[in-house]
């Protein structure tokens, strides 16, 4: 827990607790609160926040026959549960991509897009936009070149990874914006393995990268 | 409130509903409203979120949270819902939020009370204009830019306004605990 070191930003935790992320990019800040205590306890004292406000906004009169409507819904459907986020319903937060996965990362179908660099892409675009992927990295491999042109999370789920900004280990999370550019060079022995949320597309720098991308679907 | 989720959750004690009703259900119609959505979405939404109170009021643990908190993530919960369902056909499923029951412990709801009054000491120090963004940020769905329009604010000022309420709130309430 504690050897956590790269987190979100306090204003994607803000966006995560107001209900502002794409479902994507909700999957990964879940499951980063799974592995880390901080955070979890920021987004709580967001989650307080947004609860005073909702308790200092002027009431709007409902229906007159609303509260009828809601005890009768209550009662039929009582054991027919329609989930919510996946990623915000869960009360301990506990590693909500095991709800995206069939199984378990070990059963993941990869899909090679490149020497050393396979991804599985996750359906999780139940709202708002955003695609969220496996990517994993073999041990020496260096991702090309790129930068985002929105918001991009990354959390390690195994093995490491370094990159410009410096070294990344399970549980840490890289929140990227559009102007920053990055070549992750996955370290040790075993594959790094990262559940990555971009709100768009990647843009690669290099001629090599710009080719490779429509292939490579990143 | 704690105590009246208590007693829902306990026996489905229907007046006790009808008391966290009564008080939340116009707030979380009105914080829809400042939102932006119409007062037919809002009825709906707040009519939804209310449904699930009653339906999850097992789930709520006063030891983690307040009522008030607890209900705005269900609301937050059911416009995510909202757009889910308008975005692709249900999916139905159970429920994966199934915790363990526990019953309020007296030194819990005393220590959530002192945190209430944190949030409202810290909010209240605020300068206004950062306190304006941040409540839009939680009221509204819509990006940044369209609330920096709505403000007729430039959108680098309201994200460095929104950055340093977020900050200040997160310091002054994580360094409480």
């Amino acid at each position: 827990m504690s050897s956590v070191r790269h987190h979100p930003k306090t204003q994607t935790l803000a966006d995560f607790a107001a209900g502002r992320l794409d479902e994507a990019r909700a999957v990964v800040v879940a499951t980063h609160l799974g592995l880390c205590a901080d955070c979890t306890k920021a987004v709580s004292d967001f989650e307080s926040v947004g609860g005073h406000l909702l308790e200092t906004t002027k009431p709007v009169e409902m229906a007159h026959d609303a509260l009828e409507k809601i005890l009768a819904r209550a009662d039929v459907t009582a054991n027919v549960i329609v989930p919510a986020s996946p990623a915000l319903d869960q009360p301990e937060r506990n590693l909500p991509l095991s709800g995206f996965l069939k199984g378990s990362i070990d059963d993941v179908k990869w899909k090679r897009v490149a020497p050393g660099l396979s991804q599985s892409v996750i359906e999780a675009q139940g709202y708002r936009q955003g695609v969220l992927r496996l990517l994993k990295i073999e041990p020496g491999t260096q991702m090309p070149k790129h930068s985002h042109s929105g918001n991009e999370l990354t959390l390690i789920l195994r093995g490491a990874y370094e990159d410009e900004i410096g070294d990344f280990g399970v549980g840490d999370l890289a929140d990227l914006d559009g102007e920053y550019t990055h070549t992750p060079k996955a370290k040790g022995d075993e594959p790094c393995i990262c559940l990555i949320a971009t709100a768009a597309p990647l843009k690669f720098k290099t001629l090599a990268g710009r080719i490779a991308q429509p292939f490579i679907g990143l | 409130m704690e105590a009246l989720l208590a007693a829902v959750a306990k026996s489905g004690d229907r007046r006790a509903f009808a008391e966290i009703y009564g008080y939340f259900a116009p707030r979380v119609k009105g914080f829809l409203m400042k939102g932006g959505a119409s007062p037919e979405e809002a009825e709906d939404l707040a009519q939804d979120a209310m449904v699930k109170v009653l339906r999850k009021a097992k789930l709520f643990d006063p030891a983690k949270a307040a009522a008030s908190t607890w209900i705005f993530t269900i609301a937050r919960n059911a416009r995510i819902d909202a757009i889910r369902k308008a975005s692709k056909p249900a999916l139905d499923g159970e429920d994966p939020a199934l915790a363990p029951e526990e019953s309020p412990r007296a030194d819990d709801l005393c220590e959530l009370k002192q945190e209430k009054a944190r949030i409202v000491e810290v909010l209240a120090d605020l300068p206004p204009e950062q306190a304006k963004v941040m409540r839009l940020h939680f009221y509204e769905d819509e990006p940044h830019s369209v609330i920096a329009e709505r403000l007729e604010l430039p959108l680098g000022t309201v994200k460095s306004r929104l950055r340093l309420a977020l900050e200040k709130v997160r310091k002054e309430l994580g360094d409480h605990k």
